[in-house]
């Protein structure tokens, strides 16, 4: 019976049912709209962070910054000797460790004895700068009318001296700067380079510790008409390409790769790294895992992911803040008016079923069957707002990911070179230590996960309860005399 | 047995307490028939009220078999009505989105009978009101005669102790009045049912052997030896 009445009170009240399960459904697609851009916003920002971190890794461990004016830095000089050689091009490169901030190899095993530390590799991040062109001498040029005449000429009243002047002449520089990582080749499950695929060829071998070949990033090689097996010339060493990787998203994190040593050799740098990059044990745990490093391991700055997401700033950042601000709020707040709709709609029903539910309380019905009927009908009207309202929400998010709206998010840190650790090209990030910075454009999608849904169907749920909790006190507070005397 | 003692039922109507009842002595035999009759406002649906264990006096005694309904917790109460009180009503009070023999079966669901026993009862009580070919039909598909004969099929289908009719022909045309209050005598007497009627109608209290007319709230029963 409870079913038979069920089914038949939703038939003939459908339209004040779908005015329930519309309010709820509308409450609900919006949680699972902005529910599923946040997490795609949280998607976007994980890709960026990722495109400089690397896969997995929690934190990076760079060499503090130094204090303005301790001569820290050192600037990069380019020299030309002055050649005989007219036409013969002059070249020179400089490589230069990013942010020339380093820390001792050794920093890597200290980190990793760390308590909740699971992994700790370093890196060395390096800018090569090469400068090539040419100095073109200038060209004496006699003055004619001088020599004939002998009068009024440039070269004054010298008489017997040549006159005329030096013309043409100059220099012409091309200034090519790119990126060189020196990966740990034997522990290469963390790091930046993660953060790519290996789309030709091989990566690098555990034993190639110290050897001359290099990976190459896919946009670089393209630029640079670089292909598998031919080589990458770095300050004069030529590197066999073995590889060509290709950003997961975003930009690579450096054009080159090179084993370590090698890295160390080209920026004379022996024993150094630039960053650390660190898994913690426990992805809930790393706050106090970064304190602990940064009390144990003076003069290093420790970055987390979450430091890294304060720097995020952009249309993505932007979006971000709307989604968990204006977003969340405006999907409780109609979650909290389409509850209150619901209710006080099922309320109202019962209000003017007085009559039927008194007949059925004079008929021997308990108040409790009657409020579990009412209950029941309500539950029905919820699920089927949250049929509805998944269905909405699933449309959306899907309308959101088909649109794929571009955000830019930029990553900048004020700070001086370094504390990016590999720090990807280097956006700003040149000599003199300016503020790293990247930017980049990344498509967003509104992901629907299960927990999305579950949560939606719990909304569901609840709004049909608290609907059916409104209309069932009504209904448990009639008394079957009450209701008996309307008709009377 | 009904035995009423001193009931009275007192409403306060704004600040002034007005008594529908006051003071109600009566007796009512097993398988006998009652007429309450009356003015509009003179307590006569008050007293079904205490009768059928819809209302509890504010003083006084209500026994039923020697239970007193006025005393007895809710659950008890509920209990009485589902296996004991067959209610009719003026406006039949059938629930507009069942079918006849649905609306037959609510009475039914409190004893907790299963789904196959309720189907063949309430189809058997359609057939003693004449409208056994009518079971799928919904209360707006019939007219107010077959709605009454419905309601009082869902009041007798629990085989009550007790039938009380409040204004059941109020609403319907002569001739529907006549037939329905011949299915009601023809129902008493078969079931040996005690049958208390609230009616205005004069002619129909003229048949019944014992009216009890109220007034104010005060209760006086006449006893007609003709009917």
């Amino acid at each position: 019976m409870f079913f038979t009445y069920l089914r038949r009170e939703l038939r003939r009240r459908r339209k004040a049912a779908l005015v329930v399960a519309s309010g709820l459904a509308l409450g609900i697609a919006l949680v699972i709209v902005v529910s599923s851009v946040s997490s795609g916003m949280s998607k976007a920002q994980d890709k960026v962070l990722q495109s400089l971190y690397g896969l997995g890794t929690d934190m990076t461990v760079t060499k503090a910054a130094a204090a303005p004016g301790s001569g820290g830095t050192e600037r990069p000089r380019f020299e030309f000797d002055a050649k005989d050689d007219d036409e013969a091009s002059q070249s020179t490169d400089r490589v230069m460790v990013q942010g020339f901030q380093t820390l001792a190899a050794d920093t890597v095993d200290k980190v990793g004895a760390q308590d909740g530390v699971a992994d700790a590799v370093a890196g060395l991040s390096l800018t090569v700068m090469k400068v090539d062109g040419q100095f073109k001498r200038g060209e004496f040029k006699q003055d004619e009318s001088a020599s004939q005449g002998g009068q009024g000429g440039r070269g004054g009243p010298g008489g017997g001296q040549p006159q005329g002047e030096v013309r043409g002449g100059g220099a012409s520089f091309d200034v090519n700067s790119f990126t060189v990582y020196g990966t740990d080749v034997t522990r290469q499950d963390l790091g930046p380079l993660t953060s790519s695929t290996i789309t030709e060829g091989r990566t690098f071998k555990a034993a190639e510790t110290d050897a001359e070949v290099a990976v190459v990033d896919a946009a670089y090689a393209k630029e640079k008409e670089l292909a598998l097996d031919k080589t990458v010339t770095v300050s004069g060493t030529d590197y066999t390409i073995i590889g060509i990787s290709t950003a997961d998203s975003g930009d690579a994190a450096a054009n080159v790769y090179v084993p370590l040593k090698q890295a160390q050799t080209l920026a004379d740098a022996k024993d150094k790294v630039t960053t650390v990059y660190v898994k913690a044990t426990d992805s809930q745990k790393i706050e106090p895992v970064k304190a602990a490093i940064q009390k144990n391991i003076s003069g290093t700055t420790v970055t987390t992911s979450a430091d890294l997401a304060d720097t995020v700033s952009g249309s993505l950042s932007t979006a971000s803040d709307l989604a968990a601000g204006v977003g969340r709020w405006l999907s409780v707040a109609v979650l909290v008016a389409a509850f209150l709709v619901a209710g006080l709609l099922t309320s109202s029903a019962v209000s003017r079923r007085v009559r039927e539910f008194g007949t059925l309380k004079a008929l021997g019905w308990k108040s409790g069957r009657v409020t579990r009927q009412v209950i029941g009908e309500a539950l029905v009207n919820g699920l089927m707002g949250g049929v509805l309202g998944i269905a909405v929400g699933l449309a959306g998010a899907y309308a959101v990911t088909a649109i794929s709206p571009t955000l830019t998010a930029q990553l900048g840190s004020s700070g001086g070179g370094g504390r990016m650790g590999g720090g990807g090209p280097m956006g700003g990030g040149g000599p003199g230590g300016q503020s790293a910075s990247k930017t980049l454009d990344i498509a967003l999608t509104a992901p629907v996960s299960l927990t999305t849904i579950l949560v939606a169907v719990a909304l569901a749920v609840a709004g049909g309860l608290v609907a059916g909790a409104f209309g069932g006190w009504r209904a448990s507070r009639l008394r079957p005399a009450d209701a008996l005397r309307r008709v009377a | 047995m009904y035995q009423l003692k001193g009931v009275t039922k007192r409403y306060m109507r704004g600040k002034n307490p007005v008594d529908a009842l006051a003071g109600v002595d009566l007796t009512i035999e097993d398988g006998g028939r009652l007429v309450i009759q009356g003015p509009t406002g003179g307590g006569k649906s008050t007293l079904l009220q205490m009768l059928g264990g819809l209302d509890r006096p504010t003083s006084g005694t209500v026994e039923l078999d020697g239970v007193d309904l006025a005393s007895l917790p809710e659950s008890r109460l509920t209990k009485v009505r589902a296996e004991s009180i067959g209610f009719v009503f003026q406006s039949f009070n059938l629930i507009p989105t069942l079918s006849a023999q649905e609306n037959v079966e609510t009475a039914l669901v409190p004893l907790g009978l299963g789904a196959k026993a309720r189907r063949e009862r309430a189809a058997e009580a359609l057939e003693s009101v004449g409208l056994g070919d009518r079971p799928t039909h919904l209360p707006s598909e019939m007219s107010g005669g077959q709605q009454q004969r419905v309601a009082i099929a869902r009041a007798l289908v629990k085989r009550p102790k007790v039938l009380l009719a409040d204004e059941p022909t109020g609403n319907l045309d002569e001739s529907m009045r006549d037939e329905i209050m011949e299915l009601l005598d023809g129902l008493w007497r078969e079931h040996g049912l005690t049958f208390v009627m609230v009616t205005h109608d004069s002619s129909l209290a003229r048949k019944a052997p014992r009216v009890a007319t109220i007034r104010k709230g005060k209760v006086t029963v006449t006893e007609n030896a003709a009917a």
